[in-house]
């Protein structure tokens, strides 16, 4: 009965120890922050993960995410100062970096994403608005996320939450301003296209022409050579022939002669009238052979 | 962590069943000599509760099983493509290598068995989809991801994917400095690839620099992530498909067309000069070679006939009268031989030959035996 009673007594002590351990004991996780809030008065943040003690039943313990949150804004569409329309999608990401004035002013996470997302609209709008399409796009998109991120960061200090980027993921033109873009870019193509056929024709015909004009140059140079060769070859026979005939002009003559006959009446297509007192018809009627007339015998037709 | 519970409430007024008479069911990730380990446990118990005395003896040998059952919930494993990082009460104190490790039971350490080994990848502008037809996988396209501005206003089609993993000295980055490592990866590739894309002009994109893009996409989003502080190393970005947009890529694809077509014609254009000019080489060649053939030609013709003439000549000299004599009269023995002749003896008075015409009708009967054109060309 004795040590039934102490083991009784042990036990509820035991059992009374745990509870006061346990209310006075709390963990703070690697990813979190604590607040630590005694009967509603917030009293202190617990930023260091590990165990730690607060006033048992009295305190309350609020823990608040310490990552870097995401915030994704819904696309919408921005009005450039050029009067050109963009739909940009824009993420922040943030971090909270005083607890007790976060669970003051927005108390939860669902409640910092909508008021954040309500602030970096319209740093958005108020920057795009500034710029020129071409600067959203090409020439400045950092330093127009950097001056975005610094004002909703400004704003978003008396939240409690610091901002640590703010990035545009998609600056696109909306859909009816795509189909003007994609016409552009199909008539550039296609100016582009007929440029490279009509090179294609123009170099084609230098080719052809080149050709043409060496093909005509080549054929003219060569009959020109061609008809000095043949020029010589005339001299030269010229040459042998005078060389040759010139020792006794008057047996050239009759021999040359006596060729021109033979070759000049042929046997078919000539008749001759002849008189019987030609030279060679001098012993025709005449034995002794008296010419009666000196002239050579006269050809005809 | 069933032990530690049951450790407050004391079921072993029940009888020495106890929780273990439930069956031992090991918690959480149980080395394999666990059982035996309860098994001799029981057995003690056995032994010891015949007695039917539950004195100090006894409750101090079951606060000793449950702790040691305790201190065995300790051990856990960690897989090969996992690090393990042990909290204590919520406080990084150390990372262990894949294997089997131990940490502190239950409220004391907790661990965390990230897969940081492996490399993940993202893909975006499109979505690999199981295809039940042909049992692979195929692609689809995700037309408001992938299409984007280009510096010069034009519109490009950008598929990509994303290689990435957790740095190997930055698991605890990764696991506790941001809340949601993929999504922010890929939406830092997104905004890193159009930031990159609205620089270049579609022409660089589309043909040679593939490899710049990859490098910047690269760099800007490792810069980035590091300043995140999110443990996360881009190993690779690749280019899978950047194509003109699908309402225009037709248009793109007749430039090429075109390009090849100027090819073609300056190809068709060099192959006619190369036929032609050598061609007219060839006519040149002929050219030239009959005019010298006509040159030698006409020099051997008259070297020969003035060499027979000479000859002719250096018999001549030797008896110059009878031999023009005799060559007279051979050749128009030889002329007269084959042609028609008629004799007109001019001595019967001065009317030559008028009182004979016409001379035709005298020769009629050989002519038509000859030659028809002769006598129908005269008048």
């Amino acid at each position: 009965m004795r040590l039934n009673f102490f083991g009784g007594i042990a036990a509820v002590v035991i059992v009374a120890a745990l509870i006061v351990a346990y209310s006075s004991l709390f963990t703070v996780y690697q990813t979190q922050q604590a607040l630590v809030i005694r009967l509603g008065q917030p009293v202190r943040v617990v930023n260091e993960p590990g165990l730690n003690l607060k006033a048992p039943f009295i305190d309350s313990v609020v823990y608040i995410d310490k990552r870097i949150l995401d915030l994704e804004a819904p696309s919408q569409e921005v009005i450039a100062s050029d009067q050109k329309r963009l739909v940009v999608d824009a993420f922040a990401r943030y971090r909270i970096n005083d607890a007790l004035r976060f669970y003051q002013t927005l108390g939860s996470i669902a409640g910092a994403n909508s008021q954040l997302s309500i602030l970096l609209n319209s740093a958005l709008r108020r920057v795009l608005g500034e710029v020129t399409f071409s600067h959203v796009v090409r020439d400045q998109r950092a330093d127009l996320m950097a001056r975005i991120r610094e004002l909703v960061d400004k704003e978003a200090t008396s939240y409690g939450v610091q901002v640590v980027d703010v990035r545009i993921r998609r600056a696109d033109l909306p859909e009816q301003n795509s189909q003007a873009v994609y016409q552009r870019m199909q008539t550039e193509r296609q100016r582009e296209a007929a440029e490279f056929r009509a090179q294609g024709a123009q170099r084609a015909q230098e080719i052809r022409s080149r050709a043409d004009r060496e093909v005509t140059v080549l054929v003219a140079e060569a009959t020109s050579k061609s008809e000095q060769i043949r020029g010589e070859g005339d001299a030269t026979r010229n040459q042998i022939f005078a060389e040759a005939f010139n020792q006794d002009p008057d047996f050239f003559a009759f021999y040359r002669s006596m060729q021109a006959y033979e070759h000049g009446l042929k046997a078919n297509d000539t008749r001759l009238l002849l008189k019987p007192d030609s030279n060679f018809f001098r012993y025709f009627t005449d034995p002794s052979g008296k010419v009666k007339d000196s002239s050579p015998p006269p050809a005809g037709r | 962590m069933p032990w530690t519970n049951q450790g407050g409430g004391g079921p072993w007024g029940s009888g020495g069943k106890g929780p273990w008479g439930s069956g031992p069911q090991a918690p959480g990730p149980t080395p394999p000599d666990l059982e035996e380990i309860l098994r001799r446990g029981q057995d003690r118990l056995r032994r010891v509760l015949p007695g039917g005395n539950l004195g100090g003896r006894g409750f101090a040998l079951i606060a000793l099983g449950v702790l040691a059952l305790w201190g065995f919930s300790g051990f856990f494993r960690v897989e090969p493509d996992e690090l393990g990082v042990v909290l204590r009460f919520g406080k990084e104190v150390r990372e262990v290598q894949p294997g089997l490790n131990y940490h502190l039971p239950f409220p004391v350490e907790t661990v965390l068995t990230p897969k940081a080994l492996r490399v993940n990848k993202i893909d975006i502008g499109m979505r690999i989809v199981d295809d039940i037809r042909r049992g692979g996988t195929t692609t689809r396209d995700v037309p408001e991801e992938s299409l984007m501005l280009t510096g010069d206003e034009n519109i490009v089609d950008v598929d990509f994917s994303v290689l990435w993993k957790v740095k190997p000295t930055g698991v605890g980055e990764f696991l506790f400095n941001i809340q949601n490592p993929e999504g922010t990866v890929k939406a830092v590739a997104e905004s890193a690839m159009r930031e990159v894309i609205g620089r270049s002009e579609i022409q660089p994109i589309l043909t040679g620099a593939r490899q710049t893009i990859e490098t910047a996409v690269q760099d800007l989003m490792q810069r980035t992530l590091d300043h995140y502080g999110a443990g996360v190393i881009v190993q690779q970005v690749q280019l899978q498909k950047v194509d003109p947009p699908a309402q225009v890529i037709d248009a793109f694809r007749d430039v090429q067309a075109a390009r090849a077509d100027l090819e073609r014609a300056v190809n068709e254009a060099q192959t006619y000069a190369n036929r032609v000019v050598p061609e007219a080489r060839g006519r040149v060649a002929q050219i030239t070679q009959a005019a010298e053939a006509y040159k030698q030609q006409t020099v051997a013709e008259a070297t020969g006939q003035t060499s027979r003439f000479l000859k002719i000549y250096e018999q001549y000299k030797k008896a110059p009268v009878v031999t023009r004599e005799r060559m007279y009269l051979e050749t128009m023995e030889r002329v007269l031989g084959g042609t028609d002749k008629i004799i007109l003896d001019s001595g019967s008075g001065g009317s030559g030959v008028v009182p004979y015409l016409p001379l035709n009708e005298l020769t009629r009967p050989q002519q038509q035996g000859r030659s028809q054109g002769s006598t129908g060309g005269r008048p």
